[in-house]
């Protein structure tokens, strides 16, 4: 049944992405072969594809809200991103931090290692280890991939795969318009919700390895549960997160011991107040 | 004079927030598990947190000031959120009213649903994000200058 909706959705989109992508002697076995397969084309897409995608999405919530206009703000969030960065197995990612000048509160994971923070959010924050606690749990999207596998399994439906390949690899105009416009579909329908339980606990695992408080993750999500849900500050990302309830709960089944073994590590209280200037 | 300067040294009071105890704990005296148990807290026992240290939250409560396991409290107070808005709305729907105003149903300034759809790519403040990068080195050095040291932690699946 799955095979032939499958099959149905390929011819259905046929002309259409004949006419866009100008496919070479489309071979329909092929398409349905590699619709069929989403893991495997995970597989294809590559680092400098990852990067390029990345640098697109990135462009783009760029456009939604620029960077706060503060040099010194900027490179201390880089410095700890960074750093935090070099505790993954992707330290050679060009990875880049940015503070958007927005007063909602959220933080986005991008392809190819970007990630942005909102000024709503870091003003929330009460120390240098909630600040790595946050990008910590970003920093594992990106390394985990999980932003490049939505939009796989997204444009896959939306593009078919051969048509897929050609966008990340020929970067036409047509197909990267469909891209990003799909990026900005997930960004506001957000990942599965197992795809941010695992970042909660890549958050904490990656700040203890940095040698922060563990426990800064979890101080954050306490802050954002003693918030009224309703505020519009927060509409985006509770939409696209599982409540802050949750995600304690959830940080307390699996990962006590972690979190109690590196609680007395560096929070950096002061470091971080004198950074933000108050 | 004298009393603002009073109140700006009271950080700790501004801190304090409802929170609720959701698994019965134990109040201590100090912020570790073999330190002196001051008293038994019920679960929805209601309470002020002041201060967190690690994985350990200062508390007022009933039975006095002490010290109760972070991931025992559950914030914002008993069963109901708390009221209030962050005014995030209203700060930008005034700023909104004049423009052209046909989208006015959800719209925020900022990163919010409707701005996310309409974004429109900004190459140049991406390239602008560039010159802010840090090295390795210069993040290593700006690690070892907060007393960071690295060390190998297990991921949890």
């Amino acid at each position: 049944m799955r095979r032939l909706l499958a099959a149905l959705t390929l011819i259905a989109a046929l002309p259409a992405a004949q006419a866009q992508f100008r496919l070479p002697n489309l071979d329909v076995n092929r398409m349905i072969e590699s619709a069929k397969n989403v893991g495997k084309a995970t597989r294809e897409i590559g680092e400098p594809e990852e990067i390029a995608i990345g640098r697109d999405l990135a462009a783009t919530l760029l456009g939604a809200a620029p960077l706060v206009n503060d040099p010194a703000m900027q490179r201390y969030v880089n410095n700890v991103g960074r750093w935090l960065a070099a505790q993954t197995e992707r330290p050679g990612l060009p990875w880049r931090f940015g503070v958007l000048d927005a007063p909602q509160i959220n933080a986005f994971a991008v392809p190819g290692g970007t990630v942005f923070i909102t000024r709503g959010l870091l003003e929330k924050m009460k120390s240098e280890a909630e600040l790595a606690g946050v990008l910590g749990h970003e920093i594992t999207h990106v390394v985990k991939k999980h932003h490049l596998k939505a939009i796989q399994k997204g444009a896959m439906t939306a593009l078919a795969g051969e048509a897929l390949q050609m966008a990340v690899q020929n970067r036409n105009a047509a197909a990267n318009e469909k891209l990003v416009s799909f990026g900005k579909e997930m960004y506001a329908r957000g990942l599965d919700k197992d795809d941010e339980f695992e970042a909660d606990r890549g958050g904490v695992v990656i700040a203890a390895r940095a040698g922060y408080d563990a426990y800064g993750l979890p101080a954050v999500l306490q802050t954002l549960q003693a918030m009224n849900p309703q505020d519009s500050g927060l509409a985006l990302m509770f939409k696209t997160h599982p409540a802050p309830a949750a995600r304690l709960d959830a940080l307390g089944a699996k990962m006590q011991p972690t979190l109690d073994a590196w609680s007395s590590q560096p929070a950096l209280a002061e470091r971080f107040r004198a950074q933000l200037k108050r | 004079m004298r009393l603002l300067a009073v109140l700006l040294l009271c950080p700790l009071l501004a801190l304090a927030e409802p929170a609720t105890v959701i698994r019965a704990t134990e109040l201590k005296k100090e912020p570790a598990s073999d330190a002196a148990t001051l008293a038994e807290l019920p679960e929805n026992a209601a309470l002020e947190a002041l201060e967190r240290r690690g994985g350990w939250t200062r508390v007022k409560s009933a039975s006095g000031e002490g010290w109760v396991r972070m991931l025992a409290l559950r914030f914002g107070g008993p069963g109901a959120a708390k009221a209030g808005d962050s005014g995030v709305a209203q700060l930008f729907s005034a700023a909104r009213t004049g423009s052209s105003g046909t989208q006015v149903t959800t719209g925020v300034r900022g990163l919010d649903e409707a701005m996310l759809a309409n974004a429109q790519p900004n190459k140049a403040e991406l390239e602008k994000m560039s010159q802010f990068a840090a090295t390795p080195e210069a993040a290593a050095g700006f690690a070892a200058q907060g007393q960071l040291a690295a060390h190998p932690v297990d991921e949890v699946k």
